[in-house]
């Protein structure tokens, strides 16, 4: 053989074990595999960061190391060498677990075979590497189709925008009067174009999603108020088919955890689907409630009349680029995006969508998000049981412009450069900056929850205030301003469990959040 | 009241005829700038009230032309707005942060253009497009 020796590290604390394969080894004659044999995790995790090895035989009884955990923390030390797991007769349920958690093969001790070894070993560094050329050629090529996609997608709106601007000067009768029957057509035409960008966004949507790139900010967000809101927007077009759009919210839904810019797309999506899929005098309904299942989260449901969705299609309407089968409904197709950009926003925001259909009955579509709640995301400044934790600081950081908001844009920019800009000032990784918790106003207040005391509380302001003031250098006319308060006794009650403290405290902190929102807003706005 | 000025920058002479023309349907004076190098001055020549910026510009592109705007103290008060085909939350970050006044997206609605370029111009707006006017 002329190939090079394999350079394999064996893990196996068993010294019986390790003498057998050292046996195995040595049969195959020099030159074919340098063997290097450790008896504990800590050592093979220094060889494996040291390098130079080709394949690693782990046995997953360790003095130091137990089960898939050393396999996670092999594959985590040197992510290019494949990892073979060792195992006992009984423990195959465990060595399957070992390789969906990424091991290449499994070998059951006894049950080697003199010649097998050598080959399993070579067939597992050959099937290794040929699955990480195939994904990085798989990962290649989505960048391209992305950037492509990407490329497209802004070199399409120059045109698409001459088209509109045209249109609608004909249409709006700027140049000369137009007739009823041009008037007509002309409409026609805008639809069109305004379809034509939707596609167009929903490209660009699809690249920035699989791009990681999508922003997303969630606060306390109104699902009843989205819901209204979009049902009212979709209303025309609803009427236009003769279906019923109607809503329902459950008074006891109140505000989700959410980017309410994201959830209204969702919202826009499914209900667009459902009123294309629903025929003449069919019914499309938007209802949310509580979810039964986790009292965490709010379940919302687009409930249609229209045609359904076949059993073994419940999964695929998610994927990319799916396409309905021919419906026998009129109306153009689309790029077959919505659904899987629905997918992809719900998933970022810590729910779940699914659909449930009974074919020519319609269809339901689901999904969740969790419920806003202080307790939650103050949950982990009090988890903590140290004595200071006594005591709390609420820093509050009101942000205006002197010259008033000149978008709703620029406003919303600033509002997230301030938000970075708090999130280095804080005392301990156990501090929360509080989200959004109101509409857009003239001034926009921030909340910054410590479990900590007068001295904590005044350092944070401190460094508050000198970020703020640098951040302000480069942004004329913004004010700010930045005080705290302490809370002091709210020494926990005998006995009292660490939840309930943590609910107590999220009260207290809503009722001067709410204080701190009610004050009469002074600063000056255009 | 003379009528408010605005600078349309954009190198596409279709989209540019477009916005003039509903430009000037509301009382807005136009001028025109179709690459980085003359922006400034056409900008120093018109002195308009307000720019409307695309961001695929040639000669270096918008973000060139919106930082050579706002080096010149002169000029550098007058608000942008980006009309761009590029979009993105990194791209409108940047406009944002490089001192545009807002960012629309191609194609924008006219109605939306109108309302921005109103607020944009501040509360002493003078111009009152003509009844019926859309």
């Amino acid at each position: 053989m002329t190939e090079k020796p394999l350079r394999v590290l064996l893990v196996e604390d068993s010294a019986g074990d390790a003498r057998l394969l050292r046996e195995m080894f040595r049969s195959e004659g020099p030159g074919s595999f340098v063997l290097t044999h450790v008896e504990r995790m800590s050592e093979a995790l220094r060889h494996l960061a040291v390098g130079g090895l080709d394949i690693v035989l782990l046995d997953m009884g360790l003095p130091d190391g137990h089960g898939l955990d050393t396999v996670r923390r092999a594959l985590a030390a040197a992510p290019g060498v494949p990892v073979i797991v060792l195992t006992g007769l009984d423990d195959e349920a465990l060595a399957a677990q070992a390789m969906k958690e990424g091991a290449q093969d499994y070998l059951i001790k006894g049950q080697i075979e003199n010649r097998a070894l050598p080959r399993a070993l070579r067939h597992a560094i050959e099937r290794y590497r040929m699955q990480a050329e195939t994904d990085f050629l798989r990962k290649q090529q989505l960048q391209l189709k992305d950037e492509f996609l990407s490329h497209v997608s802004h070199e399409l709106r120059s045109p698409l925008t001459a088209i509109y601007q045209f249109v609608s000067i004909v249409l709006d009768g700027l140049a000369g009067e137009v007739n009823p029957k041009q008037h007509e057509y002309l409409q026609n035409a805008l639809k069109n174009s305004r379809q034509l960008k939707s596609m167009i966004d929903d490209l660009l949507e699809v690249t920035h999603a699989e791009g990681a790139k999508l922003r997303i900010d969630p606060q306390l967000t109104s699902i009843p108020d989205l819901i209204v809101e979009t049902v009212t927007t979709l209303q025309e077009t609803a009427t236009a088919k003769e279906i019923k759009l109607s809503w329902d919210a459950a008074p006891s839904v109140t505000s989700a955890y959410a980017d309410p810019t994201r959830v209204r797309q969702i919202l826009i999506i499914l209900m667009d689907n459902a009123l294309k899929f629903t025929p003449k005098n069919g019914t499309v309904k938007v209802q949310s409630r509580v979810s039964e299942e986790d009292s965490g989260f709010v379940l919302v449901e687009v409930i249609d009349s229209g045609c359904g969705i076949l059993p073994d299609m419940t999964e695929r309407i998610f994927e990319r680029l799916y396409q309905a089968p021919d419906t026998g409904l009129a109306g153009r197709r689309g790029l077959g995006l919505g659904l899987h950009i629905c997918k992809e926003l719900v998933l970022r925001q810590g729910g779940k969508i699914w659909v449930t259909s009974e074919p020519g009955h319609g269809s339901t579509f689901s999904f969740t998000l969790p419920i806003f709640s202080l307790v939650k995301l103050i949950a982990p400044t009090f988890m903590v049981e140290q004595p200071e934790h006594d005591s709390m600081a609420l820093v509050v950081i009101e942000l205006g412009s002197q010259s008033g908001w000149l978008s709703r844009d620029a406003q919303m920019e600033s509002f997230q450069q301030v938000r970075d800009v708090l999130g280095r000032c804080m005392h301990s990784e156990l501090d929360v900056l509080l989200p959004k918790m109101g509409t857009p106003a003239a001034t926009e207040f921030f909340f910054i929850v410590a479990a900590t005391d007068e001295i904590g509380g005044e350092a944070i302001t401190k460094r508050a205030r000198q970020r703020l003031s640098r951040y302000g250098q480069g942004q004329p006319g913004l004010t700010y301003t930045v005080s705290y308060r302490v809370m002091r006794p709210t020494n926990r009650i005998p006995n009292e469990s660490v939840e309930d403290y943590t609910e107590r405290m999220a009260i207290t902190i809503q009722e001067m959040v709410d204080e701190e929102g009610s004050r009469k807003v002074t600063t000056i706005a255009q | 009241m003379p009528n408010k000025k605005i600078l349309i920058v954009e190198d596409d002479p279709d989209v540019r005829l477009g916005m003039q023309i509903r430009l000037e349907a509301n009382h807005y004076e136009t001028f025109f700038a179709g690459d980085v190098e003359s922006t400034v001055p056409a900008a120093q020549k018109h002195t308009p009230d307000l720019i409307l910026l695309d961001l695929g510009l040639p000669g270096g592109g918008g973000f060139k032309a919106m930082e050579n705007v706002k080096a010149d103290p002169a000029l550098a008060a007058i608000p942008i707005i980006i009309v761009s085909g590029r979009t993105g939350q990194e791209t409108r970050a940047r406009a944002l942060k490089d001192g545009a006044k807002a960012f629309l997206e191609k194609p924008v609605d006219n109605q939306e253009l109108l309302a921005v370029i109103r607020q944009a111009l501040g509360p002493n707006e003078t111009t009152h497009p003509k009844p019926g006017a859309p």
